[in-house]
């Protein structure tokens, strides 16, 4: 597989690329990303919203209709009366920063475990292996509700509980890259020069892992924000203080034959951003290969 | 190949303790215990001492520990404190209905999946090819449960033609398989599609399309057996994942399998319970990935398995 | 152009082999139903059939199989009056301390043998043996037969709840010893049903008892399914897949009651809405600040917006269906005198009060709570805590506010007020020597009026000090299929399986 990859683009290349009028759509994916960072970053101030204040005069009302203190709700409003359109755009930018935060984390976590491993082989390597095969013997949204589900609701935990798997892909991905760039010569030369084996690592052989990792990454924040939506379903997800869209989503489940707007509007700017970020994930890996994963 | 069986069951047995410990750690460090939510809010604090007492779980942890083990040696997961039936029957009760779902939404993701695959990998750019991405990245999009709510809107309430949840009839068993498959047809389809493009491009397709093989015969006799490799892999790896990852399906379609029963066993604290379930899983998912790769070996004789990885 | 059509074809033999594979799995199958079979999608997990362990007393849905499966001495009915079961008659001595019960003969188990006053004496020790939750009622407490058909039992002091406390003490062979797992596995009781089947996930099948003293009941079987989704329990009730559902939200009921083929009805229940103050925090201490919290909330809009047919603003600590009920005069919601009161009593602003509650059902009524609370400005941190988090926290005291829906399957002031707000009950942080005093009173009076009197100065004392908010009196809905006759909506959401029928078949 991996020798029909190195291949393969000189003779073929995507077909896409050819056609002049489809230049300009690899940006969508870009432009819809902006959007949404825009709406998250800015729209918090343009919106005054406070998950505490309810207003149960105004609850369940459809999009479009007037509220009791004379503004239109958009978007509806949920069950306690509160805005729908200032949930989206506030659990925009919670969803964001949780799948942010745990692709970071996992990132970090993940690269710096499987540079280690790939790079040094013998026992870091074995002892990685073997880790990993203990938190792959579950299904990986297993390890994460059995965290989620033991813990009090709070943030750290929902990132602490996304990340415990997601660094593994990372690990891997680096590992691999690791094995491979550790036998190149210019890194047998810095060894010779007798530069220090941190230091080879971090100039020499990290930046050849930042391709695949980028491509890897929007892949997993995906996972993790369509994951941070499931377990808010589940009710061991984000405390009710937090503004999310699984929180918002699991709060309209009991409406979606009476209010669907509550559940549906969330879901569908959930589902939007994962498939822009689907998208881009895979020009990304079309365009930096998707590392070695064995 | 025997020695490599052989030392992939030693790691395996390695894992399996360090699967066991993990767990033993997280639900004993989780707050929250067994005997205050057996006994309700109710319960005077005297009566939760009793209870702890009783089960054992007064004692230090380190003993806790040990006596765990030395059970799980012997194959003996105790009871389920609430159901106070022995743990591990409790959960094999479960993993049928798991495994019916599973099998059930692996044959459909991987039949719907290949085909989608070989129609858009055969013609890569084509009007095919772009539709059937388009829907591979929506199904991989969705959320499950949010899936799972509107096909039970739209098949139970609506059309009323199909049951809206739990087990007993082959019926029931299709909205949660189909809501389980989506997202994996989408894998299935994306994968086989990138294969089966790159061999198709490869030099003996053109040698056997040049020896006067139907495209039908090309398809299906080269490029669809490469295409099955990296399916092989990615379907022993969901099979596994689907023991106990069914999760969120289980919940909306009250599916009485294995996952719903980790849920409930882990807000129960029901420790012997999450202990012998998670157990039994990470030994199944570990058998399937020792089949996988022994399947991927077979199918492709340019892979040699290493066991270090 | 050939070269795809084939391809095409490839594809759709392969598509037509997948739906042919999901349409075989479709033919063979299909429900059946037999004319008096009835389902009902269970509201609770059923965990454990044994009423007395630990983990089944607490459990309601214990307590509703055991209903199914076993005879009490006495059982309350729906409006929280008494009658007899196994016993026809119940005497207290003078001062009530010792009570006896004659028993119905010639009732059989379901395995042929009789029950007799031996099987009530040893069900009884087992119960206290075991030491659930509901045998803590009877600490102490003696039972001896001092006949065949009469049993006696001895309290340590006097107690006139006891009729009401054995709601919670169900009869079953005295073979029965400790925690016999293999008896649960197939039960035998004097019930009005038999166990045909039950499984870890929740499934229960009841057949009737044919020798049921009461007379078998009418249906053929009673297959209780566990559905824990409320989209699933009101779709499968409107597509005939469940006959009967309990315990819906208020939001549910129009859409339930406006389909032809539905009935729906509400009954008063022994639920409250309690939510307490910890009074032994600094902040909670002083009545005053309590009384101004409860005050600041405006509880009638609440109630009439989120529960506008299954809650009435309450107006006594325990509903009107408990025995102990006395009205009190009702809190007025008054956000400006609330503020005015905190500030005189020196409340402390700035601090942020932790209310916890345990359910998801209840979030929109404790949000609506502490919304009003911000807007006067006191701060307060919703805390939505597991089930197994919330018991511990609740006994340990670790919140400011607790909320809880409390029930009394014993329909007796006795297990809620007599039982909680003792100074030895340390449930709250209140103690209070007086209101000791009358609740030890209101126990002991083998006069029904002259408990209810005390128990009614003990709520006032309850309600004036403000304990807790009481801010509401649930009602629990019910709906079922217009073909079932004979469902008697029940106060505690255990609901008798025996007197439904099946009309039209």
């Amino acid at each position: 597989m991996t020798a029909t990859l190195e291949k393969s683009p000189a003779k073929a290349g995507p077909t896409a690329r050819k056609r002049p009028g489809r230049r300009w759509t690899r940006w969508i994916p870009y432009a819809i990303l902006a959007l949404y960072a825009l709406t998250g970053g800015i729209g918090p101030l343009l919106i005054d919203y406070n998950p505490v204040y309810t207003s149960l005069p105004d609850r369940l009302l459809a999009p479009g209709s007037p509220v009791s203190s004379g503004a239109t709700a958009w978007l509806g409003t949920d069950g306690t009366g509160r805005d729908v359109l200032a949930q989206v755009v506030y659990g925009a930018r919670t969803s964001v920063l949780i799948g942010l935060a745990t692709v970071v984390v996992s990132c970090v976590v993940g690269v710096a475990i499987g540079t280690l491993a790939g790079y040094f082989r013998g026992w870091p390597d074995m002892i990685l292996a073997r880790g990993i095969d203990i938190l792959l013997a579950f299904p990986a949204i297993l390890l994460t509700i059995v965290i989620a589900g033991a813990f009090e609701r709070s943030v750290l935990v929902v990132v602490v509980a996304l990340s415990a798997t997601a660094w593994i892909s990372f690990a891997r991905v680096t590992r691999g890259v690791a094995l491979s760039i550790r036998e190149r010569a210019w890194v047998d030369a810095a060894r010779v020069l007798g530069v220090r084996p941190l230091a080879i690592l971090w100039r020499h052989v990290v930046p050849f892992t930042a391709g695949p990792v980028v491509a890897l990454a929007t892949l997993e924040f995906a996972l993790v924000v369509l994951a941070e939506a499931g377990l808010s379903f589940l009710g061991i997800g984000l405390p009710n203080s937090a503004v999310s869209w699984g929180q918002t989503i699991a709060n309209g489940k009991q409406y979606l034959a009476t209010a669907w707007w509550i559940s549906a509007i969330p879901g569908v700017a959930l589902s939007l951003l994962i498939i822009t970020i689907g998208i881009l994930g895979d020009q990304l890996t079309a365009r930096y290969g998707r590392g070695h994963v064995r | 190949m025997i020695r490599l069986i052989v030392k992939r069951l030693l790691i395996g047995v390695l894992v399996m303790w360090g699967a066991a410990s993990v767990i033993f750690l997280i639900v004993r460090v989780a707050p929250g215990d067994p005997a205050s939510i057996m006994l309700g809010p109710d319960a005077d604090s005297e009566q939760i001492a009793d209870l702890t007492a009783r089960l054992g779980l007064d004692k230090p942890m380190y003993v806790q520990y040990l006596s765990y083990l030395g059970d799980v040696v012997r194959l003996d997961f105790g009871d389920s404190y609430r159901l106070g039936t022995a743990a591990m029957p409790t959960v094999l009760e479960r993993l049928s209905a798991t495994a019916e779902l599973m099998l059930a939404s692996t044959a459909i993701a991987v039949i719907v999946g290949l085909t989608l695959g070989l129609l858009a990998g055969a013609r890569p750019g084509s009007i095919t090819d772009r539709v059937v991405s388009a829907i591979s990245i929506a199904l991989q999009s969705f959320p499950t449960f949010w899936v799972g709510i509107m096909l039970i809107l739209i098949f139970a309430q609506a059309l009323r033609i199909l049951p809206s949840a739990g087990a007993g009839s082959p019926l029931h068993l299709i909205l949660p398989a189909v809501t389980l498959a989506l997202p994996f047809t989408a894998v299935v389809a994306r994968l086989t599609r990138t294969n089966v493009a790159e061999t198709m491009r490869e030099a003996y397709i053109q040698t056997a399309r040049s020896k006067g093989l139907s495209e039908r015969q090309v398809l299906l006799g080269h490029a669809l057996r490469n295409s099955l490799i990296p399916v092989v892999t990615v379907v022993g790896l969901h099979m596994g994942g689907l023991m106990g990852g069914a999760v969120v399906v289980e919940n909306v379609f009250a599916w009485p399998g294995t996952g719903s029963l980790i849920v409930d066993a882990v807000s129960n604290r029901d420790y012997g319970l999450v202990q012998a379930a998670t157990f039994l899983i990470a030994g199944i998912v570990m058998v399937f990935n020792l089949v996988t790769d022994l399947v991927y070996s077979q199918l492709d004789p340019r892979i040699r398995l290493d066991g270090a990885s | 152009m050939t070269r795809y059509r084939a391809l095409r074809r490839t594809a759709l033999a392969a598509l037509a082999a997948s739906l042919a594979l999901t349409a075989c799995s479709t033919t063979s199958g299909g429900s059946s139903g037999g004319g008096r079979d009835i389902t009902v999608a269970g509201t609770y997990s059923i965990e454990s059939l044994d009423p007395a362990s630990p983990s089944g007393g607490g459990a309601t849905g214990t307590q509703l199989t055991s209903k199914a499966l076993f005879s009490r001495l006495v059982r309350p009915k729906a409006d929280g009056t008494l009658e007899g079961d196994l016993a026809t008659e119940w005497t207290p001595d003078t001062t009530a301390t010792q009570w006896t019960f004659k028993l119905r003969t010639g009732v059989k188990f379901s395995d042929g043998s009789e029950v007799t006053a031996d099987d009530v004496v040893a069900s009884f020790q087992r119960f206290i043996d075991l030491k659930s939750t509901n045998a803590a009622n009877f600490t102490g407490y003696t039972m001896t037969a001092s006949s065949p058909a009469e049993v006696v039992l001895k309290a340590t002091k006097p107690d006139a709840a006891i009729p009401y406390k054995l709601a919670v003490f169900f009869v079953m062979p005295k073979r029965v010893q400790g925690e016999d797992k293999e008896f649960f596995q197939h039960p035998v009781g004097s019930g009005p049903f038999k166990l045909e089947k039950f499984d870890s996930a929740g499934t229960v099948v009841f057949t009737p008892n044919s020798g049921y003293y009461a007379g078998a009941p009418k249906v053929t079987k009673v297959t209780i399914k566990k559905m824990p989704e409320l989209a699933a329990r009101l779709t499968a009730l409107k597509t005939g897949e469940a006959d009967l559902i309990w315990g819906i939200p208020d939001d549910q009921l129009p859409q339930l009651q406006s389909d032809a083929n539905l009935t729906v009805q509400t009954v008063p229940s022994t639920a409250v809405f309690t939510m307490w103050f910890n009074s032994s925090i600094p902040a909670l201490k002083d009545a005053a600040v309590r009384r101004a919290l409860w005050q600041a909330v405006d509880f009638a809009t609440i109630i009439k917006t989120l529960y506008p047919q299954t809650g009435t603003l309450s107006d006594a600590p325990v509903s009107p269906v408990t025995l102990g009920y006395s009205p009190q005069e009702a809190q007025k919601y008054d956000p400006a005198a609330a503020k005015a009161a905190l500030q005189a009593a020196g409340f402390d602003f700035s601090k942020k009060l932790r209310l916890q509650f345990a359910n998801a059902e209840f979030r929109q009524f404790n949000q609506a709570v502490v919304s009003d609370l911000a807007k006067i400005g006191v701060q307060v941190d919703l805390l939505e805590k597991e089930q197994a988090v919330f018991t511990k926290d609740l006994l340990a005291m670790n919140w400011d506010v607790n909320f809880q829906q409390l029930s009394n399957p014993t329909f007796d002031g006795a297990n809620t007020l007599g039982r909680l707000y003792t100074c030895a009950a340390k449930r709250n942080g209140y103690c209070n020597p007086e209101l000791d005093k009358l609740l030890a009173a209101a126990g002991a009076s083998p006069d029904k009026n002259e408990r209810v009197r005390l128990y009614g100065e003990a709520s006032k004392i309850i309600w004036s000090d403000a304990v807790g908010m009481f801010p509401m009196a649930v009602k629990f809905a019910y709906a079922w299929n217009k073909n079932l006759t004979g469902v008697v909506p029940d106060p505690n959401g255990l609901p008798d399986f025996s007197t439904i029928g099946v009309s039209g078949s």
